[in-house]
């Protein structure tokens, strides 16, 4: 009997109030491994009730108190680091090296949420009139709500959950139900911590639970990491409901691969962009753009690897890339190639119908090249979202600065050169949230604030690093005169 | 087939393998050893923990487990030095592949902690 996973409202683990669930399965081996409870509008309202009665006491107590929770909080995470990185490989599909760095990642967010009592402190002036003072005070907005993806579920719910209820908020978590099993495991260890009761609360479900977030009002903010179309609907109903919102959407990340670049090096950090997590991730490379002479050398050299790359189930230590997160995926995945060779794409290298021993019924889909696309191919304006790698041809920087800035989409974008001109030309140009130089993911670190730009983010403020502050706090001038 | 190509499977390897040199001391009634071995696994599972850095992940290439056989049967002062002689040969073969510089640099660490043992 497959378990049903329980919500964590007010301290206690319950009962979702529906019979409806999802089946959460292994994409490896397609064994189900729990249900996962659609949750209902009573549901996220009894966790918005928990998180408001927790909220005064909690923006009282110290912010170095609150902080301490985070120490003990990482300890925890630090000592179950295995279990965790294998929940990771066992409910999204990716490999254990994946998801041992998508851990750490998630607990680097928690460092960086022990810097909160510094990073809330603000500014002020004295003297601004005769005798008058003039001080900004930063404090917690009230309940946030986060819902996030299935392609990193523990690293992606960390971007919130620590800085929010640090900067005293309290928080609501809905995870994607294809993986919410890991952030369940977080939470059981959150509940270790005896943080009072309230000040963190999950809630699992799908669309219901989600409009319920996203239209209720005791919520002040939501965060959101997804594809652009539910990003945008996301964005418009929580304005429309009045809250403050960052919703992160999807991505066609381009990589120019200069002639003066070093070739090996850079083929093998696109091997990583392009089809680590089988390209399941909002920076993944989805089209490299090689410049005059570089292109013929790139390609070859890209062939080479990936076909080399072994994929096979995230627990096998020697596999180098693991499934995508579900058939369906891997169904649309491969409609999506086929459908790129039908508008002319020279297929290099074709994934579809990958199969690995043992796991016949794992959604594989093997590393996946296609040459000579051209901007109106759909391989090329529309997102994959897996292990698809398409290769064109510029014939000037210039050209592939036009290329990049057409797309629809603006996350990130990465150079590869030896050229310091190159480099400049490109980061000052380019029409994406993030760059990167000889780097193929330009994944920003917990300090710094991530989010893209154009259709792959609405809001104003992104996740993580200062922004995250600026997110989860409310900001009040205080004028006094006290002669 | 014992080739270790990837970030994880390089470390794991080298974990494992301290553990056996852990259990392999322990059973020659070298404790002193024994406790370094256990130090090194431990330092080592750390490195693994805290230095993957999942944005640089690259496969790994020419890097067979099977070229570094250890003679576990032999706990003479020979079979010894034998043993860490071939843990130093690992650790020389296996750090420069590592892309992440603090992770390469404990391997090297360990590394020469075997080279002192071997007496080379």
């Amino acid at each position: 009997m497959v378990r049903t996973l329980k919500n964590y409202i007010g301290g206690q683990w319950v009962d979702a109030d529906t019979s409806e669930s999802i089946a959460v399965c292994n994409p490896a081996t397609n064994e189900v491994l729990a249900q996962c409870p659609e949750s209902t509008a009573s549901d996220v309202d009894c966790a918005v009730k928990a998180a408001q009665d927790a909220f005064e006491e909690w923006r009282s107590t110290p912010v170095m108190s609150r902080a301490q929770y985070m120490y003990r909080f990482k300890t925890l995470l630090e000592e179950r680091f295995e279990d965790l990185a294998k929940m990771v490989v066992m409910e999204n599909g990716k490999t254990i090296d994946e998801a041992r760095g998508e851990v750490r990642r998630g607990i680097e967010s928690i460092d960086f949420a022990t810097g909160v009592p510094f990073m809330m402190r603000s500014d002020g002036l004295e003297d601004v009139s005769s005798g008058i003072d003039e001080t900004t005070l930063r404090q917690p907005a009230g309940v946030f709500a986060a819902i996030t993806p299935f392609h990193f579920p523990m690293m992606v719910p960390m971007w919130f959950l620590p800085t929010a209820i640090v900067c005293g908020n309290t928080f609501i978590m809905k995870p994607s139900p294809q993986t919410p099993i890991t952030t369940e495991l977080v939470f059981e260890l959150l509940a270790e911590l005896d943080l009072p009761e309230g000040v963190v609360n999950l809630v699992h479900g799908g669309i219901t639970a989600s409009k319920a977030i996203m239209e209720h009002p005791g919520i002040t903010g939501v965060s959101f990491v997804g594809s652009s179309p539910v990003a945008k609907i996301v964005y418009e109903t929580c304005t429309k409901h009045g809250k403050r919102v960052q919703a992160q959407g999807g991505a066609k990340n381009y990589i120019a691969v200069m002639p003066d670049a070093n070739m090996e090096a850079s083929v093998k950090n696109i091997m990583g962009a392009a089809f680590g997590c089988a390209g399941q991730r909002c920076l993944a490379a989805a089209v490299a753009v090689g410049v005059g002479d570089a292109y013929d050398a790139m390609k070859a050299e890209l062939v080479t690897y990936a076909k080399n790359l072994r994929v096979g189930y995230g627990l096998d230590g020697k596999s180098q890339m693991g499934t995508v997160i579900s058939q369906d995926a891997k169904a649309r995945i491969e409609r999506m190639i086929t459908r790129g060779v039908e508008q002319g794409a020279e297929l290099m290298l074709d994934g579809r119908g990958a199969q690995v021993e043992g796991y016949g019924e794992g959604a594989f889909v093997g590393p996946t090249i296609l040459a000579d696309v051209t901007p109106d191919m759909t391989v090329v304006t529309d997102e994959i979202f897996g292990p698809v790698l398409s290769l064109m041809r510029a014939d000037s920087l210039d050209e592939a600065v036009t290329l990049i800035n057409q797309s629809r989409y603006g996350n990130a974008a990465s150079i590869f050169t030896s050229n310091g001109k190159h480099a400049r030309e490109f980061k000052y140009r380019v029409k994406a949230g993030n760059i990167g130089i000889n780097i193929g993911v330009a994944a920003p670190s917990a300090s710094f604030p991530f989010g893209g730009q154009k259709e792959s983010f609405y809001g104003d403020l992104h996740g993580q690093g200062s922004d995250s502050i600026e997110f989860y706090t409310e900001r009040k001038i205080v004028i006094e005169r006290w002669t | 087939m014992s080739e270790l190509n990837s970030f994880g499977e390089v470390l794991s390897y080298a974990i494992s393998l301290e553990h056996t040199l852990q259990t392999y001391y322990t059973n020659a009634g070298n404790l002193a050893r024994a406790k370094e071995a256990e130090r090194r696994k431990i330092k080592l599972e750390r490195t693994r923990r805290e230095n993957v850095l999942e944005i640089t992940l690259e496969p790994i290439e020419g890097l067979n487990a099977n070229d570094f056989p250890l003679n576990l049967e032999d706990i003479s002062d020979e079979g010894q030095r034998m043993i860490e002689e071939a843990a130093a040969r690992f650790y020389a073969a296996a750090a420069p592949k590592i892309n992440v510089l603090q992770a390469q640099r404990d391997l090297e660490r360990v590394g020469k902690q075997h080279e002192a043992l071997a007496g080379t």
